[in-house]
């Protein structure tokens, strides 16, 4: 079951849950060696990023700078540029590769089967809107169909050299199926019948060593996955055994499309409203320093991070709402934009080390007059140019800024949104 | 051949449409990935293999590393690349053998004195399988080699080769075949085969069925003939690159 955290308003701005415990990492690592597993012999660099305390006090200072500098001189909200397809492998319901211009590349496949439901009283029993809370869907709301559980979706992280079991590749899964299930519309349309369901299989490869802190890339190589996943038609009646159609071009899209009046909808010819179609979620990376905010953060930019947050935000289209007559502006309309969750990062910048200032360090003082060992006290050593590892804690007010950039129209969500539906997905 | 039996008599012709010595598409693009030291993709019909190459490195074991560079092998089988969706460990059978093969074929092929107390770590994504899967590792693997820079005698080049008729049956006209697909590969005796180059230097032979003494010989001729179509399609990919790399410096 994953610790869930869905936004509240009263949200505590401390965040002091970290997914991380270093220690356990630490003996993890430990084990390999001892099993002498190929890849063991590097930690990955996103725990343990390797840059002198010069190199940090550096990339921090032209950070904190109003406006602040990036090292590869991007704006705050500017992403990096990806290489993105779909639809890469035959054998799969869905499948997307997503590379990053560092050479980070995932693959992710989506494979769907029809598995047999646990048992017919208890799909009875949610179907009338009783739910069991099987699967562990603690946050059912009222009014939702709640025929899906969450045990339906499967989803699994690769990341070579690291261990099924390790805890990045365990956190990141939790990560990314939380958003995914956050609604619970996923899981209902895997609902066959009563005695039917898919059974979806979402298994994410992460093919190069994680250079960068992983979660933007396979987030956005499962959403174009996912966007690209079809299912085949079904055509057998209500509780009988599952049977579908052997076209594969009748197939239908796991995440309904939008369906302009051209195209003609054989399944429901009534005139039904359309339902408002949720789509899959991103997950952004956002760091903090200082008062600044950056999205899409490179190794560089997270080594130095006050805060590293992971938000998840996915976009609901309303077809039943005719879209607002083109008014004589250019401007677009708004997205429906929803915040699915929000989870803090254990900054990797706390584990760095510290810089020593010249008044402290021998190899400078011993040559000087020794007056200078009554500066041994915090207050009288000077601390600028010199690395510090933040000490964690963020406040409220740049949170709900991060949000509202994040959801705003015109903001970053949608300018995200808007990059991968250049994204042909078949 | 019971899954087509009917057909391939008549026409001669494989389900798929091939004659006895065809292989399937080739494809291949080397230096696909920026952060590894080498890189290859490689197409051997539905079959998709991601190779990648890190090192020759420093051994960081204590106590670790020889006079040779030590070359290791991983080999991580998506779950979707099946038909159907398996989860398979790292400790599999299969795995483990097809790793030790590949390790081995190569510890003879590259000039691993060179590299002392280094290890260069092979890592292969099985995207997609459909037959000739350790062929096709084999034939990704050089090529990321090759994009690597680590020197070699050769290439080493592999495809595989089966027989018309199964183990029991006394079939005198059994045709051997080449390059199996999935389907074939479950109903017929195969080998893989690998060779050093285009010689006839066999350097890996793996064959896990039963097939009759006599048919042997055929089944590894037609082998180590399509082991030379596939190093010069290799090459062929190899110096496409090369031409491409030597232009965008020139310019």
């Amino acid at each position: 079951m994953c610790h869930r955290r869905v936004v509240e308003s009263n949200q505590n701005p401390d965040f002091p849950n970290q997914y991380l415990p270093q220690r356990e990492q630490r003996q993890h690592r430990g084990d390999e060696r001892a099993n002498s597993s190929p890849a063991a012999t590097m930690p990955p660099p996103l725990t343990h990023p390797l840059f002198s305390p010069p190199e940090l006090s550096y990339t921090h200072t032209s950070l904190l700078l109003q406006p602040p500098i990036r090292p590869d001189a991007r704006t705050p909200t500017q992403f990096r540029p990806i290489i993105a397809e779909t639809n890469i492998l035959p054998g799969t319901n869905g499948s997307a590769r997503i590379c990053f211009p560092d050479g980070n590349e995932a693959v992710v496949g989506v494979k769907a089967e029809v598995e047999r439901s646990a048992g017919v009283i208890g799909s009875l029993l949610r179907k009338g809107g009783r739910g069991e809370g099987g699967g562990g869907d603690d946050n059912e709301e009222e009014g939702r169909k709640g025929v899906g559980e969450n045990a339906w979706v499967e989803l699994t992280i690769e990341i070579p050299g690291l261990r099924d079991d390790d805890a990045l590749p365990v956190f990141l899964a939790a990560m990314l199926n939380e958003a995914l299930l956050a609604s619970g519309d996923l899981v209902d349309r895997l609902w066959i019948n009563q005695r039917w369901h898919w059974k979806l299989y979402i298994d994410i490869l992460l093919l190069s060593p994680p250079l960068s802190y992983p979660i933007p890339l396979l987030s956005l190589t499962t959403h174009l996955a996912l966007l690209s996943a079809r299912l085949p038609r079904l055509i057998s009646e209500a509780d009988e055994d599952p049977l579908f159609d052997n076209d594969w071009e009748a197939s239908i899209h796991l995440y309904p499309r939008h369906n302009k009046s051209s195209e003609p909808t054989p399944s429901k010819p009534t005139a039904t409203k359309p339902k408002p179609r949720e789509q899959p979620p991103v997950t952004l990376l956002v760091t903090v320093v200082g008062e600044n905010i950056f999205f899409d953060p490179s190794l560089e930019e997270i080594a130095v991070a006050d805060l590293l947050l992971a938000v998840s935000i996915s976009e609901t289209i309303d077809d039943s709402e005719p879209p607002p007559e083109p008014k004589p502006t250019t401007t677009k309309p708004p997205r429906n934009i929803r915040l699915l969750s929000l989870r803090t990062i254990d900054p990797p910048a706390r584990l760095t080390p510290p810089g020593v200032p010249d008044a402290l360090n021998t190899a400078v003082t011993q040559a000087e007059t020794p007056k200078n060992k009554a500066a041994t006290t915090d207050a009288d050593v000077d601390y600028s140019g010199v690395w510090v590892p933040p000490k964690g804690g963020s406040k409220r007010k740049l949170i709900g800024r991060i949000i509202q950039m994040v959801i705003e129209h015109g903001g970053v969500g949608e300018e995200v949104l808007e990059g991968l539906e250049g994204v042909d997905v078949g | 051949m019971p899954l087509d039996t009917s057909s391939y008599s008549l026409a001669l012709l494989r389900l798929d449409g091939r004659r006895w010595n065809e292989l399937r598409r080739i494809h291949a693009q080397i230096s696909t990935q920026a952060a590894a030291d080498g890189s290859s993709y490689l197409e051997m019909g539905n079959t998709k293999v991601i190779c990648t190459i890190a090192g020759p490195a420093e051994v960081r074991r204590t106590g670790g590393g020889g006079s040779d560079a030590e070359i290791k092998v991983e080999i991580d089988i998506a779950g979707f690349s099946g038909v159907e969706r398996k989860k398979r460990t790292k400790t599999d059978k299969r795995v483990a053998e097809m790793r030790y093969t590949i390790a081995n074929a190569f510890s003879s092929s590259l000039l691993t004195h060179l590299y002392p107390r280094s290890t260069i770590q092979i890592t292969l994504h099985i995207l997609s399988q459909d037959g000739s899967l350790l062929a096709a590792c084999l034939n990704a693997a050089t090529l990321a080699l090759i994009d690597a820079g680590i020197p070699m005698t050769d290439y080493i080049v592999a495809c595989t080769a089966g027989s018309t008729s199964s183990y029991s049956s006394n079939d005198e006209s059994a045709d051997p075949l080449l390059d199996l697909n999935s389907s074939e590969e479950m109903e017929l005796p195969f080998l893989t085969v690998g060779t050093l180059g285009a010689g006839e230097k066999v350097s890996v032979l793996v064959m896990e069925t039963r097939a009759q003494i006599g048919r042997l010989e055929g089944m590894l001729a037609v082998g180590v003939d399509g082991c030379k179509q596939v190093r010069e399609i290799l090459d062929q990919v190899v110096r496409r690159h090369g031409k491409k790399l030597v232009n965008s410096i020139v310019e």
